[in-house]
C-alpha cells in the first residue's frame, strides 16, 4: 500500500517534525535508515501515515474491527453455561433484568436473596430494567418471572452479549475515544499515534474476555470512569463528578479509583490557592448525583408505600437499621420505608460478612495465605479486615498523597493505576475480575507522552499479558481457553511483547535514546516472569496436580500474579512521581527512569 | 517490497485470530457433507468411495479431494475417532468442529503462498497494487463467510487456482501452470468453467509458435499433452481400471443423472445442452481476442469473462460461484481506473449475494461489518492506487455505481430489520427477491462494463 515517505510533500514533512516527538510508533530501520512500525500494530496504520484520510474513516474502521474481535469471543460459551444449580454471572444479570421487569421496585433488593439477588448499586438495576424491557419485546420467555431461570436458550444468550456490545459502544468507546484524544492534546502526539494507542487500549485482552466471554459489564463501569479522567483532562471537574457518581452508582469496585478521585479534585481546590468555590461546586454535584441516582428507587418506594404494597414475606429488615436512631428505624416513621430500601441497597452492595478474598486471586492476602507463608485462617474477620484497611490505607496513601499535593492532569493515569493497584493487592473481598480496574489507566499510558517507546509499552504489556494469565483458570472454567490463548497472543503480539516477540529486549531502538529502554532489572524481571508464565501453562497443561493439592497450579499462577502486580504497582507509583514533576523541583535534574 | 505494510503474514495472523474465534459460529450441512467424506474415505477401500451412500451427502468431488480427506482423516485418528464412523451421521462434537476448522485455516496458508507468490511477480511499478490486491483477497470476506462459518475449503483451492494463474506469467513456467490447473480440476471440476480460457491461453503460448499459429511447437505439445494425461490418470486411472467411471462421473455431474432416469431425460437434456451451449457461445470473442492477443493480462480478463458467464448463465449456480468472478477479477481490477470501476458494483454485489448464505442473527453482525469493513478499506485503498486510464470512460458508471452502493444499505436495513416488522414472517421471499435481484444488477452491470473495457481496451 502507500507509502508516503518517498512523496516529497509539505505534508510529510510536518509528520517527520511530529516523528521527532512520536510516542514510539516509528522506529528507524538500522541499515536503510527508513522509517518503519515500530510493532505490528503500527504496521496496519502504515497506509494512513501521512496520508490525508478522513479521521471519520479511521475511527469507524478501528470500531468495527475491534467490535468484531468483540462480538466473535461473544460466540463461546459464558460463565455457567448449562451448569446447574446455580449457573453464574450470565444468570445474574439474566436474573436482574428478569426481577426488575416483574417486580415493584421495593422487592429489588429483597427479592429471593439466595438466587443471584441483586447487589450491585441502582444503575446495574435500572439499566437492567432497560435490557430486560427490550428483551421481553423480543422474546417473553427469556424473562418470564420465575420460570426463566438458568435459561440456556441461544436466542437469550445472542440478547444478552448484544446488550453487552451496544452498553459498551454507547458508554466505554466514546468515553475512550475522547480520552485518548485528550491525552493526545496533552502530551502533542499526532493523531496517528494516537489512533493506535486507541486500537491497543480497545483491544486489550482481560477486558474482552470477561466481558464478552465470561459475561459481565464491567466495560460500563469503565467507560464511565474514562468518561470522568477525560473531563479531568478537559477541565470540567463537575462533569467528571458527575461521570464518576455513575461509574459508582453502576459498579461499586469504582471505589477502587475513589480516593485518586477525590484526592485530584480535593488538590484542585487547594492548590496552588484556595478555591473555596470550586470545593462547594464539586461537593454539590457529587451529592446532587448521588440523590438522582437514588432517586428513581425513592420514587418506586413512594408509589409502593401509596399502593400499601408489603416487602417479600421472606424479607428482613438489613442489620444496619438498628444502628439508626429509633425515630427513624421505627415502623411508623414515614421515612421507614426509604431508610430500609437505602440500607438493604448499601448491605447488598458491601458485603461485608464475607471473607477477605473469593476464590483465589493474585493478591497478598491469597499470596501469604495459599502458598502456606502464613495461614490467615487462624485468625478472626474483624482482624483481618482491619488489617487489609490498613495496608490499603498505606499503598494508596503515595500515589493519593501526589495527586493532593501535584494536581497536574499528567499524574491522574498512573496514579489511578496505583491506588487500584493498592485496592487489588491489598483489599478486602477482590475478585480476580477487578484486575481490569488498574488495568485501565494503566493501558492509557501507551496514549501519553513515550507510551509506545519500549520501557512504557514493556510494562503496560506485561501488566495486561500478566492479568490476563491470573484470569486464566476461571476461563478454563468457563471453556474459554481458545480464546484466552488467542486474544492475548494477538494483543501481545500486535504491540510486539513476549512471548511472540523479545524485540523490546534484545530489538535495536537506534534512534529512540536510552531514557526509553527498559531498565535492565526490569528486564529481566520481565523476562523471569513470562518465562514462569509460560512454564506454568505447559505444566498446567501436561501435569496432574499431586493428591490432595487440587488446587497448586492456580495456587502457583496466583503467586506469580501477585508478585508481578506487586512489581506493578511499584512501576506505577515510581511514573506518578516522575509524572508529579516532584524530582525536577528537588534534585533539578532529569529524572532517569529505573523501574 | 519491504516498505509495503501490514505485510501479507501480518494480515494473515489477524484474519487468522478472527478465524480461530469464529469456530462456534454456525456452520452449514457442507459441515456435516466434509465430516461424511472424512468418514468415508477414512473407512472404505477407494472402489468404494463413490459409492457409499449411507448418508445423503454422498461424495460428489473429484478424486484428488476424496485423497485430501483421507490425509485429513489420518490426523482426525487422533483428535476424535468418532467423527470418522460412515454411521455417525450428524456428529459434531466440539473437538469434531476445532479440528475441521482448524483444517480450513491451516490449508489457507496455499493461498497466503499463492498471494505472496503474485505480488513476487508482479513488476516493480505495481508492485504497491500487486500488494493491495493480495490483501484484499486474503481479506475477503467472501472467503471468511463461505469457509470460515459456512464452511468449505475454497482458500486452499483458490490458491491453488492463483499459483496457477501466477505461474502462467512466464514463459519458462507455463507447462507448471497447466499441470496445476489440471490438479487443481481433479480437486473441484467447477473450475472446468475456467478451462476454455485456459485452454486458448496455453495452445496460443505454449503449443504454437509466437510469431506464426502454424509454428506448431510438437515438443511442448507433447509435454503439455502427457502432463495433463498423467494428472488425469493418476486421479481417475483407477476408476477407469475398476470400471466405475459412469458412476464417478454421475457423482461429479448429478444432472447427468437425469439422462439415466428415461422418464423427465427429455426435459433435462433439454435444459442440459441448452446450458452448455450458452455457456460457450458468449465466450468465443473472448476467447478469440485471447488467442490473438496472447498476453497475461488478457488471460486473466478472459479467466473473469469465463467467471461471469458460468455465474451469470451456467446451470445451477451457487451464490457462491461468485468468487470465480471475484478472484480473477480482482488481479487485474487495479489495471487502471476503468477496470476498477466495473470491479466496484461487483464487489458490493458478490459480497452482499453472499448475505443470504448466513441467516442466523448471531452471525448477521460478523458478516455486515466484516464485509463493511473490507470495502471501506479496501475500496477506498484502491481509489488512491489505481492509475488513470489512457481512454476516457464509456459510460457515467461512477455515478451509477455510487448510486448502487448507496443502495446496498437501505437493502440491508430491509432485508435484516424492516421486512419482519412490516411483515413478520409472511412474504418471506421477499428479502431473498430484492438480494438476488439488487446483485443480479450489481453483477450484471459489472460483467458489462468489464466486457466493454476489456473489448475496447
Amino acid at each position: 500500500m502507500s507509502t508516503p515517505s518517498h512523496r516529497p510533500r509539505k505534508k510529510s514533512r510536518a509528520s517527520e517534525v511530529h516523528a521527532a516527538t512520536s510516542n514510539g510508533s516509528i522506529t528507524l530501520d538500522a541499515t536503510s535508515s527508513r522509517e518503519r512500525p515500530a510493532f505490528p500494530l503500527a504496521a496496519f496504520f502504515w497506509p494512513t501515515k501521512g496520508v490525508p484520510t478522513s479521521s471519520w474513516v479511521i475511527l469507524s474502521s478501528i470500531l468495527m474491527i475491534t467490535g468484531l474481535f468483540r462480538w466473535t469471543t461473544g460466540f463461546w460459551p459464558y460463565s455457567g453455561r448449562a451448569r446447574p444449580p446455580m449457573h453464574g454471572d450470565f444468570e445474574a444479570q439474566r436474573h436482574w433484568m428478569e426481577l426488575t421487569i416483574h417486580l415493584p421496585v421495593t422487592h429489588w433488593y429483597f427479592h429471593d436473596l439466595e438466587w443471584w439477588g441483586l447487589d450491585y448499586p441502582p444503575l446495574t438495576a435500572y439499566h437492567s430494567w432497560i435490557c430486560g424491557q427490550i428483551g421481553s419485546l423480543l422474546n417473553p420467555d427469556w424473562f418470564a418471572l420465575y420460570l426463566s431461570r438458568g435459561n440456556d436458550d441461544h436466542g437469550v444468550k445472542v440478547f444478552m452479549r448484544a446488550t453487552v456490545i451496544i452498553s459498551e459502544y454507547l458508554i466505554y468507546t466514546p468515553a475512550a475515544v475522547i480520552c485518548v484524544r485528550q491525552l493526545g492534546r496533552m502530551h502533542n502526539i499526532n493523531p496517528w499515534e494516537s489512533s493506535i494507542a486507541l486500537t491497543a487500549l480497545l483491544m486489550q485482552p482481560a477486558t474482552i474476555l470477561i466481558d464478552h466471554g465470561h459475561f459481565q459489564y464491567n466495560t460500563v463501569m469503565l467507560g464511565f470512569t474514562l468518561a470522568s479522567i477525560a473531563s479531568l483532562y478537559a477541565g470540567r471537574r463537575l462533569w467528571s463528578c458527575v461521570f464518576f457518581v455513575c461509574a459508582l452508582g453502576f459498579k461499586q469496585m469504582a471505589l477502587f479509583y475513589a480516593p485518586a478521585i477525590a484526592a485530584y479534585l480535593a488538590g484542585s481546590c487547594v492548590f496552588p490557592r484556595l478555591n473555596l468555590p470550586r470545593l462547594v461546586g464539586i461537593a454539590i454535584i457529587t451529592l446532587a448525583s448521588f440523590a438522582l441516582l437514588f432517586l428513581p428507587l425513592l420514587l418506586g418506594t413512594a408509589f409502593a408505600t401509596y399502593r400499601s404494597l408489603p416487602l417479600p414475606a421472606t424479607a428482613t429488615p438489613p442489620p444496619l437499621l438498628a444502628s439508626l436512631p429509633a425515630l427513624l428505624s421505627s415502623e411508623k416513621s414515614t421515612l421507614y420505608p426509604y431508610i430500609t430500601q437505602l440500607l438493604q441497597a448499601v448491605h447488598r452492595i458491601f458485603p461485608f460478612a464475607r471473607g477477605l478474598f473469593e476464590d483465589k486471586v493474585a493478591n497478598i492476602w491469597c499470596f501469604v495465605h495459599s502458598t502456606g507463608l502464613h495461614k490467615l485462617s487462624a485468625y478472626s474477620a474483624s482482624t483481618l479486615s482491619r488489617a487489609s484497611l490498613l495496608l490499603t490505607l498505606a499503598s494508596i496513601t503515595p500515589p493519593c498523597a501526589l495527586l493532593f499535593l501535584a494536581p497536574r492532569p499528567q499524574v491522574l493515569a498512573p496514579a489511578l493505576a496505583t491506588t487500584a493497584w493498592g485496592f487489588f493487592l491489598c483489599g478486602f473481598q477482590v475478585h480476580e475480575k477487578n484486575v481490569l480496574l488498574p488495568l485501565l489507566p494503566l493501558t492509557l499510558l501507551l496514549a501519553g507522552k513515550d507510551g509506545m517507546k519500549p520501557s512504557d509499552r514493556g510494562w503496560v504489556g506485561y501488566a495486561n499479558v500478566l492479568a490476563a494469565f491470573t484470569l486464566f483458570p476461571l476461563l478454563k472454567r468457563d471453556q474459554l481457553r481458545i480464546p484466552y490463548f488467542v486474544l492475548t497472543g494477538l494483543w501481545s503480539w500486535l504491540l510486539a511483547l513476549p512471548p511472540t516477540s523479545l524485540s523490546i529486549f534484545f530489538g535495536s531502538t537506534a534512534r529512540s535514546g536510552e531514557e526509553a529502554e527498559l531498565h535492565w532489572t526490569s528486564k529481566i524481571l520481565h523476562l523471569g516472569t513470562y518465562a514462569a508464565m509460560i512454564a506454568w501453562h505447559v505444566v498446567e497443561a501436561f501435569v496432574e496436580t499431586p493428591e490432595g493439592k487440587q488446587d497448586l497450579w492456580v495456587v502457583a499462577n496466583v503467586s506469580i500474579g501477585a508478585a508481578g502486580f506487586g512489581l506493578c504497582y511499584l512501576w506505577c507509583l515510581w511514573q506518578s512521581v516522575v509524572a508529579s514533576g516532584l524530582l525536577d523541583r528537588t534534585s533539578g535534574q532529569t529524572a532517569k527512569k529505573t523501574q | 517490497m519491504a516498505d509495503q505494510f501490514p505485510t501479507l503474514a501480518q494480515c494473515a495472523v489477524v484474519a487468522t485470530s478472527l478465524k480461530v474465534l469464529l469456530w462456534p459460529a454456525y456452520k452449514s450441512t457442507d459441515f456435516e457433507v466434509h465430516r461424511n467424506w472424512l468418514a468415508i474415505t477414512h473407512s472404505l477401500p477407494i472402489d468404494k468411495w463413490y459409492f457409499e451412500e449411507t448418508s445423503e451427502w454422498t461424495l460428489d468431488y473429484p478424486p484428488f479431494f476424496a485423497h485430501f480427506e483421507w490425509v485429513l482423516g489420518r490426523i482426525a485418528r487422533y483428535v476424535d475417532a468418532a467423527m470418522l464412523q460412515i454411521n455417525n451421521l450428524e456428529y459434531d462434537s466440539w473437538q469434531t468442529i476445532h479440528f475441521q476448522r482448524a483444517t480450513v485455516i491451516l490449508t489457507e496458508l496455499m493461498l497466503v503462498y499463492s498471494l505472496y507468490a503474485f505480488v513476487r511477480s508482479s513488476p516493480a511499478a505495481t508492485k504497491k497494487q500487486a500488494h493491495a490486491v493480495a490483501l484484499s483477497l486474503l481479506l475477503s470476506p467472501a472467503l471468511l463467510i463461505i469457509d470460515h462459518i459456512h464452511f468449505q475449503y475454497n482458500g486452499f483451492m483458490y490458491g491453488v487456482l492463483i499459483w496457477s494463474i501466477v505461474l502462467a506469467r512466464k514463459k519458462s513456467t507455463l507447462l507448471l501452470s497447466g499441470i496445476m490447473f489440471a490438479v487443481l480440476l481433479c480437486f473441484k471440476h467447477i473450475y472446468l468453467y475456467l478451462a476454455p480460457a485456459y485452454f486458448a491461453f496455453l495452445l496460443r503460448t505454449y503449443c504454437l509458435g509466437p510469431r506464426s499459429v502454424f509454428d506448431i511447437k510438437f515438443a511442448n505439445c507433447i509435454k503439455l499433452g502427457v502432463s495433463i494425461a498423467a494428472v488425469f490418470a493418476l486421479a481417475f486411472g483407477p476408476f477407469v481400471y475398476w470400471e466405475q467411471m459412469p458412476q464417478v462421473l454421475a457423482r461429479l455431474f448429478p444432472f447427468s443423472r437425469g439422462l439415466c432416469h428415461a422418464y423427465w431425460a427429455p426435459n433435462v437434456w433439454a435444459i442440459y445442452s441448452f446450458s452448455d451451449r450458452i455457456l460457450i457461445y458468449p465466450q468465443i470473442p473472448a476467447l478469440l481476442k485471447l488467442f490473438l492477443q496472447p498476453s497475461w493480462d488478457n488471460f486473466v480478463a478472459t479467466l473473469t469473462l469465463c467467471g461471469y458467464a458460468s455465474f451469470l448463465f451456467g446451470w445451477h449456480v451457487h451464490e457462491k460461484a461468485i468468487l470465480l468472478v471475484i478472484v480473477p477479477f480482482s488481479l487485474i481490477a487495479l489495471k487502471d481506473r476503468r477496470y476498477f470501476g466495473a470491479f466496484r458494483p461487483l464487489a458490493v454485489a458478490g459480497h452482499v449475494s453472499l448475505f443470504p448464505l448466513l441467516f442466523t442473527v448471531q452471525e448477521f453482525p460478523a458478516k455486515t461489518v466484516y464485509t463493511l469493513v473490507w470495502l471501506i478499506a479496501f475500496l477506498l485503498t484502491f481509489d488512491k492506487l489505481v492509475p488513470a486510464s489512457e481512454k476516457p470512460r464509456v459510460f457515467l458508471l461512477d455515478r451509477f455505481s455510487l448510486l448502487y452502493t448507496a443502495l446496498a444499505v437501505p437493502l440491508m436495513v430491509y432485508t435484516s430489520l424492516l421486512h419482519h416488522m412490516i411483515f413478520g414472517a409472511k412474504y418471506e421471499f421477499l428479502p431473498l427477491m430484492f438480494t438476488s435481484s439488487y446483485c443480479a444488477i450489481g453483477v450484471v452491470g459489472s460483467w458489462l462494463s468489464f466486457s466493454v473495457v476489456h473489448f475496447t481496451a
